[in-house]
């Protein structure tokens, strides 16, 4: 009763949201400017120092009463401002020592998901992330509840949350000057993703992270009939995918100078497709059909001297990795393959206030029905700065 | 029924007679505080290990489980443990008071004018270094006390006196810590980081100089050459720092010029043989003395 009731009050207080106040959020910004080559020939950047337009993520950041506290990350790519994230979470007072985190934001699928770009070792996006999430990653509008297990020799965690899912399908749009055209590939069907955690203190100097993640709801709805026979009044049908998930992170941290991190995480894409075959005699079918794919990575990072640090990370997917997930990249690609390997030099001259980043990627595709594509070298040098008040690095 | 009834009231009423207050500290100095005065009256666990900077710390969800049945987080304050806000969230213990220890503090080094990144690491509301004042020791005990019998009054008596018998120990230490000491008086020496600053008051050390050219920026080869003077100048003996410092730079400067470099833990457990704070005092006055 009396949880219930500081339920109530802290939904109430939230919802107050016209009371005085005379404190300042937190503000901060982050700048990163990249150069890079390539020796992809047919491409215009073959052999050329090519500048990129200077990207930034402004947070605003505070607690919005002594129970919550609400964040927005207003971000300017590529020459366009956005909203990145925008997001309130309740941290404490809710039944069960949950925590409620509602808006938009990047969603704790697995362990690197969550982590914004500019705090990752390396430059590039995980190809498998490229492939299931979109170059964006899995960032999506929904609701996420959070309980701490009752373990107590070790920490574990469980995350729970519905999502529109526009990061598994999006909207396509047909013609950006015409708002009636676009292809809803999904319609109003939320998506389900948990997260199982559990965090081990090994040594007074080495700490792993090993979770489970999982992800389920609609893909794809189409009307096709499914029995065959293409005269027939098309059914409405919804085709289903599941993600699993298995990360792990483990770090060991001497002293302040040094560290030595190995993290991997790893993916299986289970979902129906829809297929069109042929009977015989010309006979037109139209089936669904169950795929399995999968995808992961696996670095390596050592900092040293506080200043330095170099990496090497490997890749593999399914797919060819080229833009946003797409009903054809996701459905019909299954056997295509992307493998990446890619090393990195990191040096921060003052804590993390600057950081230089130089980065290589080899990227290798094999088609099934043999097509042939070169492989892909990038090299990037990155520049990222942080102005404001940063916070403490979570594990 | 009645007896069972009644075996359950006595059972009940016996446990909480018996329950302990939970406390974490964030530092080890505090812990050994908290137990001095708590004894076996509380449960006490620490956030940053001794060999740890408390400046810079990684939030661990094994920190946010210490955190998750606490009843009191005590903390030095004075924008030392930024981290600490992420991790009481993380706990989500609604139920948690957080005491800040430098309340009764007099603060030095209060920046003034317009503060920001270019003037390095600096802390706003004073030098959080406090605990090196051994003087200061005994507010921070008198502050523990005062929280420990708030949230245990039927202990409070029993709390007084182990803060009484813990200030006459520091008392009685501080006497021979200045005496040995004395020696130093007046006498210039280096640090690497600007946290003596209490430690020198107290006993009368000039701090001619530190190897980080602003709070928290990494040594640089001219900030070096100019403590190569300084030091040849002033003729002073002793770089003194913290063991969770790199001491390549302190090193150089020894071979430059002879300096003796100083390498003390400022946290219990920080090194082999400090297992308290009184421990500790005696290892880093030891350090200084022997060495003069």
């Amino acid at each position: 009763m009396k949880n219930i009731l500081l339920f109530i009050l802290v939904l109430f207080s939230i919802t107050n949201i016209h009371s005085q106040s005379n404190v300042n959020p937190d503000i901060s910004l982050i700048g990163s400017f990249s150069v890079f080559t390539n020796n992809v020939k047919e491409t215009p950047e073959y052999g050329k120092l090519n500048f990129e337009i200077p990207s930034m993520e402004m947070y605003i950041d505070g607690y919005l009463n002594p129970y919550s506290r609400a964040t927005a990350n207003i971000a300017y790519e590529e020459g366009e401002f956005g909203v990145e994230e925008l997001y309130a979470q309740i941290l404490r007072g809710l039944p069960l020592n949950m925590q409620i985190k509602a808006g938009k934001y990047l969603v704790g699928f697995g362990k690197l998901n969550a982590i914004h770009p500019h705090a990752w070792q390396f430059i590039e996006r995980s190809l498998f992330q490229q492939i299931f999430f979109g170059e964006e990653g899995l960032n999506d509008i929904g609701v996420n509840f959070s309980f701490i297990l009752p373990t107590e020799s070790f920490y574990s965690n469980l995350d729970l949350g519905i999502y529109k899912g526009d990061a598994i399908a999006k909207t396509e749009v047909l013609d950006p000057e015409d708002a009636n055209s676009y292809l809803d590939l999904r319609g109003n069907s939320p998506i389900f993703i948990g997260r199982l955690s559990s965090f081990f203190d090994l040594d007074d100097y080495t700490n792993l992270e090993v979770g489970l993640s999982g992800s389920y709801g609609v893909h794809t709805k189409m009307n096709f009939n499914t029995f065959g026979d293409s005269s027939a009044e098309p059914e409405n049908n919804s085709l289903k995918y599941f993600y699993g998930g298995l990360d792990f992170k483990l770090k060991y941290k001497p002293d302040s100078y040094t560290s030595l991190t190995v993290q991997g995480e790893g993916l299986i894409n289970n979902r129906q497709v829809f297929r069109q075959g042929d009977i015989g005699l010309n006979i037109p079918i139209e089936k669904i059909e169950k795929i399995n794919t999968l995808g992961g990575f696996i670095f390596i990072d050592y900092l040293f001297d506080k200043q330095f640090s170099v990496g090497a990370k490997y890749d593999f997917t399914y797919g060819i990795v080229d833009g946003e997930p797409s009903f054809n990249s996701l459905s019909n690609d299954d056997k295509n393959k992307t493998q990446g390997i890619s090393g990195w030099f990191g040096y921060y001259p003052i804590e993390e206030t600057l950081a230089f980043r130089l980065g290589v990627q080899n990227i290798s595709f094999k088609y099934d029905d043999g097509t042939s594509q070169d492989s892909e070298t990038k090299v990037t040098l990155q520049m990222l700065f942080s102005l404001g008040p940063h916070k403490a690095h979570p594990f | 029924m009645k007896k069972i009834f009644l075996s359950a009231l006595i059972l009940l009423f016996g446990t909480l007679a018996l329950a302990e207050v939970k406390v974490v500290t964030t530092t080890t100095i505090i812990y050994d505080l908290v137990k001095e005065i708590g004894k076996e009256k509380i449960k006490v666990d620490y956030i940053c290990r001794g060999d740890q900077d408390p400046h810079f710390l990684e939030i661990l969800p094994s920190n946010m489980l210490k955190l998750r049945n606490a009843d009191l987080v005590f903390k030095i304050g004075l924008g030392l443990e930024m981290w600490l806000q992420q991790i009481i969230d993380g706990s989500r213990n609604d139920k948690l008071k957080l005491i800040d220890l430098s309340k009764d503090i007099e603060k030095k080094e209060i920046p003034t004018g317009k503060i920001d990144a270019s003037q390095g690491d600096i802390h706003p509301f004073g030098n959080p270094h406090y605990w090196l004042d051994p003087e200061n020791a005994k507010i921070m005990a008198k502050s523990i006390y005062d929280a420990l019998s708030d949230e245990s009054p039927e202990n409070a008596k029993y709390f007084k006196k182990n803060l009484d018998d813990y200030i006459t120990k520091l008392d009685s230490k501080i006497v021979e810590w200045k005496t040995k000491m004395s020696g130093l008086k007046g006498k210039p020496i280096i640090t690497f980081h600007k946290s003596w600053v209490y430690f020198s008051d107290r006993f009368g050390i000039k701090i001619a100089g530190q190897v980080e050219p602003k709070p928290g920026i990494p040594p640089t080869p001219s900030h070096n050459a100019e403590l190569i003077s300084n030091i040849k100048k002033s003729n002073i003996k002793i770089i003194l720092m913290e063991n969770y410092y790199s001491d390549n730079a302190p090193n150089q400067l020894s071979q430059s010029t002879g300096v003796k470099v100083i390498k003390v833990a400022n946290a219990v457990y920080g090194q082999s043989g400090i297992n308290s704070y009184i421990q500790m005092m005696d290892v880093i006055v030891n350090s200084l003395s022997n060495n003069l």
